[in-house]
């Protein structure tokens, strides 16, 4: 379980989370949306300490933890709980697409080379490159890229991933491919929290959908009441500024 | 006196400045090595923001790259000494060939920490933050990730730096080191044919240059295959 409570974060004098409180249960998936600048990539990014919240309180199953007191052990503790897929991939440039994905399992992990290497090839698998276990990023397409980066998640076996707009600089064809895998993750019960604007995406796979605006959540439900039945006026203007043809289809 | 420029006395001469390129050589690379150790830790001070350390780096850099090395070297040759007797250390009977190294090898880390400074913020912050996404530590991710992709970023400029460091060794004669300048000039002055040993020292350094040029290319290349589209 994953819980954040009064989670504050200003970049200089200007706010971008103002306290935020958030419970994730174990093999949930939850959905975060809302509009650009809301807050909602520092929210993922303060989990795991790639920006330092002010204020507020992180629980990892049984670990809590302070991001004003977190030490750097707290941080790398929390980091090897967690696991991240970046918008713009981040794969490691100078590694092939195997090593990508044993390169934490051997050196944060300790886990034998050949035992590693077992796991990547079957994650690699699993997200459909069994052919391009030697590729280095720069000869995958950005699917093929993000797909490799989900496998690097998934190989920490993580308590939680944390997905940062993962389609965002995709190509359109190229979106599916890459839904299609995260689809496939969230059925096998991996807790995930996902910042995304692919609504029918977060309709079908999301347990639990979270609707950030202005540093705040304003509104929080099942995918069924937050988007057929939002309550809070900014979540209806949201949704029909985005989603029109809904209105019409339903 | 005889003729002003005999071709023949080129030929006459070429073994002798060779006899001499192992002294040239030696500064080139003894220095390439100490400047890159030293300048890797300049970089790290800067880039860290260490503070103190960060400030005398700053400091450093600006006076090695802001003074003519001719005046580092005497400043090293005449000082050091003096210096590290007042820690009752004696090197003046150390070889001359010792101080020209470090000369060269201070003045070679200062342009050197600039260029893996660079090199270093020039690897996207996104390889860092995947590297601790995934549980590495700082030194982790620097030594995996991030030191390999900046090698290749700083090899062409580090290539450059040690071409203009072995033209620099011309100079090294001023403290009586007799390398293939100074053995061109050592001819020169006891046979009053000095143009003969400088055109003969002159194919020396272009071959140099040019086997330098090749040996950076081929070793960019083998890296960059690697990681094509890097840069």
């Amino acid at each position: 379980m994953i819980e954040l409570k009064g989670v504050y974060k200003a970049f200089g004098r200007h706010p971008v989370l103002k306290g935020i409180g958030l419970k994730v249960a174990k093999g949930e998936v939850v959905v975060v949306i809302g509009p650009s600048g809301s807050g909602k990539t520092t929210l993922l990014r303060c989990i795991n300490f790639l920006e330092k919240a002010d204020e507020g309180e992180l629980t990892i199953g049984q670990n809590h933890y302070h991001f004003k007191h977190a030490s750097k052990k707290d941080i790398l503790s929390v980091r090897r709980q967690t696991a991240m897929v970046f918008q713009s991939y981040n794969l490691f440039n100078n590694k092939t697409a195997l090593d990508n994905v044993t390169e934490s399992l051997i050196i944060t992990r300790g886990v034998a080379k050949n035992e590693a290497e077992a796991i990547g090839r079957r994650l690699l698998d699993k997200v459909g490159l069994t052919d391009k276990y030697d590729a280095y990023p720069c000869r995958l397409s950005g699917g093929q890229q993000q797909r490799v980066g989900i496998a690097r998640a998934l190989a920490l076996n993580p308590e939680v991933i944390l997905f940062d707009e993962p389609t965002s600089a995709l190509d359109p064809e190229l979106v599916g491919e890459v839904l299609a895998v995260i689809k496939k993750v969230a059925r096998e019960g991996i807790t995930m929290i996902v910042v995304t604007h692919e609504l029918a995406f977060a309709a079908d796979v999301a347990n639990h959908v979270v609707f950030m605006d202005g540093g705040i959540i304003v509104e929080e439900g099942t995918p069924q009441q937050l988007f057929f039945h939002p309550k809070a006026e900014r979540t209806q203007q949201f949704l029909k500024r985005i989603l029109p043809e809904w209105n019409y289809d339903i | 006196m005889g003729k002003l420029f005999d071709i023949q006395l080129v030929f006459e001469y070429f073994p002798k400045l060779l006899s001499r390129l192992h002294i040239t050589l030696s500064i080139v690379f003894a220095a390439t090595v100490l400047g890159v150790i030293l300048g890797t830790v300049l970089a790290l001070f800067r880039l860290a923001k260490t503070p103190i350390l960060n400030q005398v780096a700053v400091v450093y850099i600006s006076f090695m790259r802001g003074t003519p090395i001719i005046v580092q070297m005497f400043i090293v040759y005449y000082g050091l000494p003096l210096l590290l007797l007042m820690i009752h250390l004696d090197i003046n009977h150390w070889d001359k060939l010792i101080f020209i190294i470090i000369t060269y090898g201070l003045n070679m880390a200062a342009f050197m920490a600039e260029i893996i400074r660079a090199s270093i913020i020039g690897v996207s912050i996104g390889q860092t933050e995947a590297a601790y996404s995934v549980g590495m530590s700082r030194l982790q991710a620097f030594r995996r990730i991030v030191a390999p992709q900046a090698l290749l970023i700083a090899l062409p400029s580090l290539g450059m730096n040690m071409m203009g460091l072995l033209q620099n060794t011309s100079i090294a004669f001023s403290l009586g080191i007799i390398d293939v300048i100074g053995k061109a000039r050592v001819i020169g002055a006891s046979t009053y044919h000095t143009l003969e040993g400088y055109v003969g020292a002159a194919v020396i350094f272009l071959a140099l240059c040019i086997l330098m040029e090749y040996g950076f290319t081929h070793i960019e290349k083998k890296l960059k295959y690697k990681m094509i589209g890097l840069i």
